[in-house]
């Protein structure tokens, strides 16, 4: 660990972290990042694993793959909607390679942003790389690309903090206030820290938990649109829930008011309807991605309203 | 004769194991001491005039051993001889983003790759078309200066009386269908190899050898000796294994040439392997369609007349153009029995990677047209949709309305079938809400009757060459790209010759060695080096036969060869099932082949003491063979015969076959109503192939063909803003993957063709056509809308299920259109944007200054 800070505090700029590598080898082979070290931490140790802490929930070290957060029991039990989110990441492969912490720290997308180096150079470099304007947001100075994980969403409704290392230190931050909502800056990680391990907290043990993807193929693709929703119920009434979407903004964002909505209702389809509108309201996705922007809005209401009825009734 | 040992049965590939362990080699794999890398650089553009090429800065780099540009191969070809407007590497003009500028071979890549980015070139930005109606209202800027309009080629046929028929019809059907591009995404990409020998008797420059990854070695080396100028003679052109082509490699890709040429000039052997955005540009991909249909009927459900208009986005290059855009009409007929059929066609240039050939080639758009459009014509008339297909059957032997000739004819039968397995009659229209069965059907040609180069040349020739060990060797230019051509080559010589497939040996796709073959595409080796080996074979069998014959005492015709031996057909001897002594069996064939040469003498002895015989083993046979007429060998031949060669109107030469292929197909889907999203359960697909060589084989390729039109139909399609190609890899270029994968139920159908092998016909690229329309009927019948435009992707289902309710219009589809420039033009990329900014990337092609000023309109 302490040579790994080392390192990164000696080359700040010039060098990128490597953990799986699934998302990182691909981007490189694209020019997308022409760092000139590459620092390969996938074999610290200490910061793979799960680890449940009695009285303060577990601890889940970033280095964990994606594989294996799927098949832990532990989680399954008491974490179910990040079993949910893990287990629909990429495919087999990617997941038994991917880890989480690479999928928290996962470089924003769009369409116009991961192609070649020749082909950006025949299209026009944009703001997220190389250039200073906007393909999908003509006439615009910020960056949209959209914020493209599956687990975020899931951790942000169970409240997951993360801790991060540098050479001056480590500090604690609720991962709600990890990301910037910029495409292009979209996290708050400098370049000489480290992601190390993601916390979730005890009080959300036991919620009920589903997550919905927009996908084209069953396998493979990144989310089109994802909700996660954690949820839980005494006497089959909403006691607390939180609900998260991603791939639709350039952050994973909890949806505000859901909460409120929800609490101490009995949920029935009209009311998973207006979660769905609401949850939809938060969605702002634009021609980052494949199939419309229009369509994935659409598709934020509908997964919502499933997920919602779906965790209501206990999948 | 129905009883056979070797066709007809299961067998497995006979380069399987090659394949699953890794032992086997492609094009890459292959390495030469003292090998260069070669890259490309392509074209920033869609559509510029080249002023200026430095690449002095670039040879300057260390490890960079040869730069080569369009000027040091300035001849064009093209696959067509009336389209030779291609050059390997651009002269003059770039009309694609993606289109070839340079080549470098350097030492390794990434040195190539660092010098692509030193090589300057000096661009004239000219307006490009990216819409083929608009394309074809061009008046300037031509795309290619000897075709107006950009037009590469238009048709306009009349079969009939298309009048008479819309007049006699009771209903009318009439709508614009549109099928989106789509490309074979073949798993291996493209690679090619190329050396220079030195000639050893004059030390100076000598033969060219090229190892690629192609469909049609004999093509390549035609290509080659054009641009190259050097006799065909020189050069030698080697297949290695193939990972699959599926027409992407049925022609002559810029690559193949582009590493002859910088071998040339690197004086070192040269390997390119395109990476997968390569593979994208390079392309020759389905095009995308656009058919505005019109079909008429009776109130029986007869087909009165059917007017067809149809657009083809060609790309940039003409490619197989000309033929696809045939294919699209001529290929209206030989499925149904229609007597009037009216053809417009249009094959148009537009700034983007040539279209061309592809599994299903020119029929598989306008078929999901027309069987669309039939589906809506039943339910308009209140027929069975499968019913309204019988009553359109074809009376064969016939030809139809526009020359085509059919003779045998499955299709019947594999409606028939298809309609039971699914349980068509008992659960169509019954199934719950939501989800529903569709019924299509489609055909396609065994080989085009008439071959692309105009000559009188056979289409296959196969030499067969037998030693006194009795190995079989098959030369053939039949080239295996995956499709199982060896093992249909194998089999169809060993079942001649009544050897085993063990002593089998197959020599495929080398020019030096193979006899020309035109190549693995329109389905064409089954049927045409089928025939080629099968009369080869007869061939040597003849001269086995002859020797054999005089050692038995018998006429040649009494004998039989089966079983790794021969015999008389009613010996004495013959107690057992076929006239020899059973416990011979086939411990002769393993222990001949293994000891033939200890064994050979003695037995020979052994055989001329105990006088003549009524059966022998093959080695006997082949030894006794080879004793009376000295070498053992064969040839065989195929050309299509005259009468299958179609009619005489302008571009009647394409279409015609020498026996057509059918198919039929039921889909199952499910439609999830709020999301669009369609699930296909299962595809009943039968396939008439006129006799199953290797029936697992068949079904494979009509599992596969079920499979890749499936992806057609829900997910495949490329995007396009501006000329650039949004999704040029296969994370966005979405081909299903093994979980959306159905099931597919194969039902093979057997007609046996006259003219066959053996009866055979093709079926590896008929049965494609019917998937798409099968699951187009089958949404129909889920939720009664009829879509019009292929992929039916999520939100294309959605809109057109909103619309049916009347529920508020979101414009769910606007921006995927790939015909609207207009948008990405406006707010300018780069491309188009002019001056701001100081920061911009030094390689910003908008930073660059002089000429790229001119960028901008149309
Ligand atoms: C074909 C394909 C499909 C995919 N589909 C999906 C999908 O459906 N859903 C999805 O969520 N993802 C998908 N991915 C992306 C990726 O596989 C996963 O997000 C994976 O979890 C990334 O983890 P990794 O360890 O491989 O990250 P890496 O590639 O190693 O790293 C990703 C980024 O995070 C940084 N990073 C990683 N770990 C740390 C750390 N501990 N501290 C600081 N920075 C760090 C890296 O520097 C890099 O910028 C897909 C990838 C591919 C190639
Ligand atoms: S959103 Fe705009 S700036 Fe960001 S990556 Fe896409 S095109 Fe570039």
């Amino acid at each position: 660990m302490e040579e790994a800070v080392g390192y990164l505090a000696k080359h700040d700029l010039g060098i990128r972290v490597l953990a799986g590598g699934t998302d990182l080898i691909p981007s490189m082979r694209q020019g997308l990042f022409d760092s000139e070290h590459v620092l390969d931490i996938r074999h610290i140790g200490e910061l793979r694993g799960i680890r449940p802490r009695p009285g303060n929930g577990v601890e889940i070290g970033a280095l964990t793959t994606l594989a294996f957060i799927e098949r832990a029991d532990f989680l399954r039990r008491h974490y179910p909607v990040l079993t949910e989110a893990a287990a629909t990441v990429a495919s087999p492969l990617l997941r038994n390679m991917g880890t989480i912490g690479g999928n928290i720290c996962l470089d924003t997308r769009c369409l116009w942003y991961n192609q070649s180096l020749t082909w950006r150079k025949g299209c026009g470099f944009c703001i997220k790389k190389d250039g200073d304007l906007c393909h999908v947001a003509p006439g615009g100075t910020k960056c949209w690309a959209a914020f493209s994980a599956d687990t975020p969403p899931a951790l942000l409704c169970l409240n997951a903090e993360v801790e991060i290392a540098s050479a001056s230190g480590v500090r604690r931050m609720r991962l709600s206030d990890f990301y910037t909502g910029e495409g292009d800056a979209y996290r708050k990680l400098q370049a000489n820290e480290l992601l190390t391990r993601v916390f979730l907290p005890e009080s959300s043990a036991d919620y009920r938990g589903v997550y919905r993807k927009l996908r084209i193929r069953g396998s493979i693709d990144y989310p089109l649109a994802g909700v996660a929703v954690a949820m839980k119920r005494s006497n089959g009434y909403v006691a607390d829930a939180r609900l998260a979407i991603t791939a639709v903004n350039p952050a994973p964002l909890l949806v505000k008011g859901v909460t409120e909505m929800l609490e101490g209702k009995a949920v029935d389809e009209a009311l998973a309807e207006s979660v769905g509108v609401l949850a939809a309201k938060t969605a702002k996705p634009l021609t980052t991605s494949a199939l419309t922007p229009e369509y994935r809005r659409e598709m934020i209401r509908v997964f919502t309203k499933r997920a919602v009825m779906a965790v209501a009734n206990g999948n | 004769m129905t009883d056979f040992s070797i066709i007809g049965k299961p067998i497995a590939m006979v380069d399987a194991a090659g394949k699953t362990t890794g032992s086997g080699k492609y094009t890459d794999d292959l390495n030469l001491p003292g090998m260069l890398v070669g890259r490309i650089l392509h074209s920033p553009f869609p559509h510029a005039r080249i002023k200026r090429i430095d690449t002095s800065r670039a040879a300057a780099l260390d490890g960079v051993v040869a730069i080569v540009t369009g000027k040091d191969a300035p001849n064009p070809y093209g696959i067509l001889p009336v389209g030779h407007d291609e050059h390997a590497l651009a002269l003059d003009k770039v009309r694609y983003v993606g289109d070839n500028v340079a080549c470098v071979a350097a030492i390794d890549e990434a040195t190539a790759d660092q010098a692509l980015e030193l090589i300057d070139v000096e661009y004239e930005v000219l307006p490009a078309y990216f819409d083929p109606e608009e394309s074809m209202k061009a008046e300037a800027d031509l795309i290619h200066d000897n075709k107006p309009h950009n037009l590469e080629k238009d048709y306009h046929h009349v079969f009939g009386d298309p009048d008479k028929g819309f007049a006699d019809a009771d209903h009318v059907a009439e709508a614009r269908f549109i099928a989106n591009e789509v490309t074979h995404a073949a798993m291996e990409p493209h690679s090619t190899l190329a050396q220079f020998e030195i000639d050893s008797q004059t030390g100076k420059r000598g033969r060219l050898t090229v190892w690629s990854s192609t469909q049609v070695p004999y093509y390549l080396q035609h290509k080659l000796s054009l641009v190259l100028e050097m006799p065909m003679a020189q050069i030698r052109v080697i297949k290695p294994l193939v990972g699959g082509g599926f027409g992407g490699k049925s022609e002559v890709i810029p690559l193949e040439i582009i590493a002859a040429i910088a071998a040339r000039a690197a004086r070192a052997p040269v390997k390119i392997t395109y990476t997968r955005e390569e593979v994208f540009w390079a392309h020759r991909g389905r095009p995308r369609t656009i058919i505005d249909l019109k079909t008429c009927v009776k109130n029986d459900g007869r087909i009165t007349a059917v007017k067809a208009r149809v657009i083809q986005d060609g790309g940039a290059y003409c490619s197989y153009g000309v033929v696809t855009i045939l294919y699209s009409g001529a290929l209206l007929g030989a499925l149904y029995d229609i007597p009037n059929i009216q053809y417009d066609g249009y094959r148009v240039l537009t700034n983007k990677p040539a279209c061309g050939a592809m599994r299903g080639h020119g029929t598989v758009n306008v078929r999901f047209a027309f069987e669309s459009q039939l589906d809506e014509l039943a339910a308009k008339i209140n027929l069975d949709p499968a019913d309204i297909r019988q009553r359109n059957l074809l009376q064969p032997p016939c030809v139809t309305v526009n020359g085509l000739r059919v003779q045998s004819y499955g299709l019947p039968e594999c409606i028939e079938k298809v309609v039971e397995r699914s349980g068509w009659k008992q659960r169509k229209g019954k199934l719950p809400r939501s989800r529903g069965l569709g019924i299509a059907c489609s055909h396609y040609v065994s080989g085009a009757a008439n071959s692309i180069i105009r000559s009188d040349m056979p289409h296959s020739t196969v030499n067969i060459k037998i030693d006194r060990d009795g190995g079989v060797v098959v030369y053939t230019g039949a080239s295996e790209i995956g499709q199982g051509s060896d093992t249909m080559t194998a089999q169809i010589a060993a079942e001649t010759l009544g050897c085993s497939l063990g002593r089998v040996k197959i020599v495929a796709a080398d020019t030096d060695l193979t006899p020309i073959d035109i190549g693995s595409y329109s389905s064409r080796v089954t049927f045409m080096a089928g025939n080629a080996t099968l009369r080869a074979a007869e061939q040597v069998k003849k001269q086995i036969a002859a020797a054999a014959a005089r050692k038995m005492s018998c006429a040649p015709e009494e004998l039989i060869f089966r079983d790794d031996s021969v015999f008389r057909k009613n010996g004495h001897v013959g107690t057992a099932a076929f006239g020899r002594p059973a416990e011979q069996g086939s411990s002769a064939s393993v222990s001949g082949r293994v000891e033939g040469q200890i064994l050979r003498g003695s037995l020979q002895q052994k055989r001329k003491d105990e006088g003549p015989k009524d059966w022998m083993t093959f080695e006997e046979a082949v030894v006794a063979a080879i004793d009376f007429h000295g070498a053992l060998t064969g040839t065989g031949s195929y050309a299509p015969p005259p009468e299958a060669r179609g009619g005489k109107h302008k571009g009647g030469g394409v279409g015609p076959s020498p026996a057509y292929s059918y198919s039929a197909q039921v889909a199952e889907v499910s439609v999830d109503e709020e999301t669009g999203e369609v699930t296909v359960h299962k595809v009943w697909a039968a396939h008439d192939c006129g006799r199953a060589l290797n029936p697992v084989s068949v079904e494979g390729q009509i599992i596969g063909s079920v499979w890749m039109g499936m992806g057609q139909a829900l997910t495949e399609e490329m995007v396009w803003k501006d000329g650039m190609l949004m999704n040029p890899g296969l994370l966005e270029y979405r081909s299903p993957s093994s979980v959306e994968s159905p099931e597919v139920e194969p039902i093979i159908v057997e007609s046996i063709d006259p003219e066959g092998p053996f009866g055979a016909k093709e079926c590896s690229e008929g049965s494609l056509a019917a998937t798409i329309p099968a699951i187009a009927n089958a949404i129909y019948d889920a939720v009664g809308v009829r879509l019009h435009e292929v992929p039916f992707t999520p939100e294309r289902v959605l809109a057109a299920l909103r619309a049916q309710r009347g529920q508020k219009k979101i414009n769910l589809t606007e921006g995927i259109d790939p015909t609207a420039p207009a948008k990405f033009r406006e707010h300018g990329g780069s491309l188009w944007f002019r001056g701001k900014g100081p920061e911009r990337h030094p390689l910003d092609p908008a930073r660059r200054e002089g000429p790229a000023e001119a960028a901008g309109g149309d």
